[in-house]
């Protein structure tokens, strides 16, 4: 085996953590949203690679990672709509103009 | 002649039937009909409780005592009894209750219904408190009497009546919350949430300190030892006149209640450690309390503060931890309930009248409501102490017992007496004599019948405490012996000389 | 297990889940002619027989493990009869509330079935996988509900700020689950337990990481300070049934997948969670509580006082105590969960009918309401007495087990903090009966409640009042409902 599970787990917490930054730092909901597409994806490449190295005789990473793709399809669905329907009324999407509720 | 009354759960009885009456109110829409309902329900609660003086033993052990396990897994139990300390603070609540719905037969003009409902209720919790041995129970008694009075404060109260009662609300809470967490812990120390149970099981010196704090921070604020009496001239002036009476006649003994029935057996090594520096306070309270009283423009405030200083009386009577002292201060808490009660009701009946309250909008009332002069003068000569009367009896037994304790303690209790004398008397002689002036005060009316048969069970206690202390004090006097007795035996140092 | 077993043990689950698409069916024969009463009758109903069928399982049965990933043990359908309750009176007073604003009646009742099926999942899974699909099931069906008044633009803002916050919750835990994996090879609560049990050094480290990632999620749902920012916006905008909801079964689903996955799957670290929750509650409730205080709406003030109430529930696992005893830390948190339920969902209740009278839910609009509407005003009081932890209410017993918890576990200092706070939050609570009862307003027309929502407050009073006087039935429940926990451990 050529690579070593560490560099599978630094590259996902890379991921990860550029991820959690698009979110932080992101205005735009779209962007945050794929912001958290990235950190499920960092998850994913975790899965799979604890799969192969940890316990390759059980699926369970694998079922794992297919899970979260459909989950995450899910909410995605269900944001983007709520985004659509946010910029059909304010004509903006950026979430520091999204200031309604405040207090 | 006695009847057997031990096969009724007569504190059960005296204790929810306000809470029957109350909700009775709910299903009658006249106005007169509320208000015969509610004093018939005072009226038999006071009699019921009269029951307690029939079948009384003169012992100092816990009597009519009920016990049924309430929260099994915990034992909580409805743990109920009296003895000679709480005896006379029962009878003390249930005496008040009737005269105070009588007193406020006419002037409540909103909102009748809730006002009686609130005045029923309260005696419930102030009736639980008074007789609740677990410690649980009375800790729910304790916070729940502070519903009403937040209710009847700031819905009938004067003008700063929101203040005030939100002001009551937050420091008799806060003072409280720590109380809660003590409770758990003696549970955690003991296992037991009853009092019998706690008394006798002997605590860590640690956890007494702790405890006996926490404990004393609600009782001081409640009675109110000086400095934590702040929320008391707010309540007391802007309350109306019946939730003063209330305030004063009972609430605050609550204060003065739970620091014998709980600090003392449960924390003596605690106790003794403090009891010099609660003496202090209560000196402190006493010349402060008769200082600010003396500039005081309203009379209302007046009786207020006057009530730090005579309270602050009692407290040294609780820490001087000797038989007079403790008996003193069991009694003087029913007197001051008795007279502080009647000043305010007569403070009230004056304000119905003029809608005033200044000293200086009277004078020379003799002339024109004689009954009610006499009668105000009766009732501040039962305050300041007169002999004959009832607060002479228990100033002069605190006295005695504070002076065993400790001289210096005694003489400056002295100086406050004289103060307290000096304070009421002026104030009165300003109201009473000189000229008729005022062409406002020329119109009075005298008291109507109802106003003076509020008086007159009050006036008449005054009496007869005054003239036979020892009806009352053969029934304090057991339970103060059994106290200490049990106070000393659990102690490190041995206190009883 | 047989097929037939498995549809025994899960009935409360399926009949949900039928009701949930017959709703929907009857919608579509109903084309919206009765403004969805049918379908709230429907889902009444339905949720009724789970509500039965949950309570015959939990009775005659002892606990049991179905596909080895959801088991149906009293600690569950403690959960379950809550969400069940919660959500079947968020239905009555969403009968009322909902006619006019909204076209989807149907689709609305049907969301709200299948968010109780989410909670049912949720608090029943034994597995990681299946705590997930549980509470992202849940996330997002509350995503739809909150946004649900689509002309609403408060509505539409609460639940993008939901979602948002949600979606990177979910990441988080998801990578914590994604840890724990690698550090066992299993998702298993039982499992993860034993080969954790040998942790130390890296791996301890690993497994408190773990533990930090997973309250992301938990804390979400629970909305605990430092993940409750979505918290005060989403309560506030969403409409009110959907936020009685939020506040009470969606954060009992956190609370009681926290407890099931940190006991069962983390026993070796529990010195380390008892800690981290601790000083969560310290920050949850001082927080929720100082900001509580400078609001100006009720629903509002609500919202942050169901943040810090958060911070007391959480007490009761930071002062969990696995060697048993009379209070275990997890059976305050049950009782506070069960009588904060009622109290919760009843003061959003008023709040709703006030809003629905004057447009909002401002200071200003409950003054005077003891004249106006003597009835809801005295109900009112009873839940912010109850809030406030002022015998004899459901509250008080709750803060009291709670607090009993955590002196008993000798976090003396822990029990002041609580204490101080519970003083802070008497001073917003008492706010709002002074606003109803001291002050007067122009406005004395009286307000009219409607049946269902007026049936819906008087069983929270009731049942407020009942927890904190009878006391020891709802204890025994709670106490019976995690001694499996302690004991068996799943």
């Amino acid at each position: 085996m050529a690579i070593p599970l560490s560099w599978y787990l630094i590259v996902a917490a890379a991921l990860f953590c550029i991820g959690f930054y698009g979110v932080l730092a992101r205005r735009n909901a779209v962007a945050i949203l794929m912001g958290v597409e990235l950190m499920l994806n960092a998850v994913n490449i975790n899965f799979l690679a604890f799969w192969r190295y940890v316990r390759p005789e059980e699926p369970l990473g694998q079922v794992f990672a297919i899970f979260v793709l459909a989950v995450a399809a899910a909410e995605a669905a269900v944001g983007l709509a709520l985004i659509i329907s946010i910029y059909r009324t304010r004509k903006t999407i950026n979430i520091d103009n999204i200031d309604l509720l405040r207090g | 002649m006695s009847m057997d009354l031990t096969a009724i759960p007569l504190l059960s009885l005296i204790l929810w039937l306000p809470v029957v009456g109350a909700l009775l109110l709910f299903f009658v829409r006249k106005e007169s009909t509320i208000k015969l309902i509610a004093l018939a329900t005072m009226l038999l609660d006071f009699v019921v409780s009269l029951g307690l003086l029939l079948n009384w033993s003169n012992t100092g052990d816990m009597q009519f005592v009920e016990k049924l396990l309430w929260i099994p897994p915990l034992n909580i139990s409805y743990h109920l009894g009296v003895d000679g300390i709480s005896l006379f603070l029962v009878l003390l609540t249930t005496l008040l209750g009737p005269i105070v719905v009588l007193y406020s037969w006419h002037n409540i003009k909103n909102n009748l219904r809730a006002f009686m409902v609130l005045l029923l209720v309260q005696q419930t919790g102030i009736v639980g408190v008074f007789t609740s041995l677990d410690l649980i129970l009375f800790f729910i008694f304790w916070e729940f009497t502070l519903i009403p009075m937040y209710f009847l404060i700031g819905r009938w109260g004067g003008q700063r009546r929101v203040y005030a009662a939100v002001k009551f609300f937050l420091y008799t809470m806060a003072g409280s919350a720590l109380m809660l967490v003590v409770i758990l812990l003696l549970y955690w120390q003991t296992g037991s949430f009853d009092w019998i149970e706690l008394q006798q099981t002997p605590l860590d010196p640690t956890v007494q300190t702790w405890a006996f704090l926490a404990f004393a921070l609600a009782f001081a604020i409640k009675v109110p030892l000086f400095p934590f009496h702040t929320w008391l001239p707010d309540a007391h002036v802007e309350a109306p006149t019946a939730g003063s009476v209330i305030l004063a006649g009972v609430l605050l003994k609550m204060g003065i209640y739970g620091f014998l029935r709980f600090c003392l057996p449960l924390f003596p090594d605690a106790t003794l450690r403090f009891a010099p520096w609660i003496a202090g306070l209560a000196l402190a309270g006493i010349l402060y309390g008769a200082l600010v009283a003396l500039v005081q423009k309203d009379v209302k405030s007046l009786v207020a503060y006057s009530s730090i200083a005579h309270l602050g009386f009692v407290m040294l009577g609780v820490v001087s931890l000797n038989q007079q002292g403790l008996a003193g201060a069991v009694l003087q808490s029913v007197n001051h309930g008795l007279s502080t009660g009647a000043l305010f009701l007569m403070v009230g009946m004056i304000y119905d009248r003029r809608h005033t309250r200044l000293l200086t909008e009277f004078g020379g009332l003799w002339k024109q409501i004689p009954i009610y002069s006499a009668l105000l003068l009766v009732v501040v000569m039962a305050s300041v102490g007169l002999p004959g009367l009832n607060g002479f009896v228990g100033e002069f037994t605190i006295l005695v017992g504070a002076f065993k304790a400790n001289r210096l303690w005694a003489v400056l209790g002295t100086v406050g007496v004289i103060f307290a004398a000096w304070y009421l008397l002026a104030a009165v002689r300003g109201m009473l004599q000189g000229p008729l002036d005022n062409p406002a005060n020329q119109k009075l009316q005298d008291l109507s019948a109802r106003e003076i048969w509020v008086l007159v069970p009050l006036i008449l206690l005054f009496f007869l405490i005054g003239l036979f202390p020892n009806l009352f004090l053969d029934k304090i006097n057991p339970a103060v012996e059994t106290l200490l007795h049990g106070m000393n035996a659990a102690a490190q140092i041995s206190f009883l000389p | 297990m047989n097929a037939s077993e498995i549809i025994r043990w899960l009935s409360p689950e399926l009949i949900l889940l039928i009701t949930g698409f017959v709703v929907l069916g009857a919608d579509l024969v109903m084309r919206r002619r009765d403004e969805g009463r049918t379908a709230a009758v429907i889902a009444l109903i339905g949720l009724v027989l789970a509500l039965i069928m949950a309570l015959l399982l939990a009775m005659n049965n002892p606990a049991t493990i179905v596909a080895s990933t959801f088991a149906v043990d009293p600690y569950s359908s403690f959960f379950k009869v809550l969400a069940i309750i919660a959500v079947s009176l968020v239905v009555l007073s969403s009968m009322d509330f909902m006619k006019g604003k909204s076209r989807y009646l149907g689709e609305y009742y049907a969301l709200l079935v299948f968010v109780t099926l989410a909670v049912s999942i949720a608090v029943s899974a034994t597995n990681l996988l299946l705590v997930y699909l549980g509470i992202e099931f849940l996330s997002i069906t509350s995503y739809i509900l909150t946004g649900f008044l689509r002309n609403d633009r408060r509505s539409e803002e609460a639940a993008i700020k939901y979602f948002l916050y949600g979606a990177s919750a979910g990441a988080v835990m998801l990578y914590g689950i994604s840890l724990v994996y690698g550090a066992t090879g299993s998702t298993d609560l039982v499992a993860v337990g034993e080969l954790m049990k040998a942790a130390t050094g890296p791996e301890h480290l690993l497994g408190v990481a773990a533990i930090v990632l997973l309250l992301g999620g938990f804390g979400f749902k629970a909305s605990l300070v430092p993940f409750h920012q979505w918290a005060p916006d989403t309560y506030d905008g969403a409409p009110t049934p959907v936020t009685a909801f939020l506040a009470t079964a969606s954060k009992a689903a956190g609370f009681a997948v926290a407890g099931r996955v940190f006991i069962t799957a983390f026993p070796q670290f529990t010195p380390d969670w008892m800690a981290i929750l601790g000083s969560l509650a310290i920050l949850t409730m001082t927080v929720g509580n100082l900001t509580a205080l400078k609001q100006h709406s009720v629903k509002r003030m609500l919202a942050y006082s169901s943040i810090a109430q958060a911070g007391y529930i959480v007490l009761g696992l930071a002062a969990y105590n696995p060697t048993g005893g009379t209070f275990t830390g997890l059976n305050g948190m049950l009782i506070y969960l069960f009588a904060y339920l009622f109290t919760n969902i009843g003061a959003f209740f008023v709040v709703l009918a006030v809003e629905r009278y004057a447009g909002s839910s401002e200071f200003s609009t409950f003054k005077g309401l003891g004249k106006r509407a003597p009835g809801l005003a005295l109900l009112m009081t009873v839940f912010m007495l109850s809030l406030a932890g002022i015998p004899p209410t459901g509250g008080f017993l709750g803060k009291f087990y709670v607090f009993a918890a955590v002196v008993e576990k000798h976090f003396l200092v822990l029990a002041a903090i609580a204490a101080v706070n519970a003083i802070v939050a008497a001073f917003y609570y008492m706010n709002v009966i002074r606003l109803m009862f001291f002050q007067d307003s122009e406005d004395e027309t009286p307000l009219q409640v409607s049946s269902g929502l007026n049936l819906s407050l008087v069983v929270s009073a009731v049942m407020v009042l009942a927890i904190g006087i009878l006391a020891q039935p709802f204890i025994a429940w709670a106490v019976e409902s995690v001694q499996m926990v302690n004991t068996r451990g799943f």
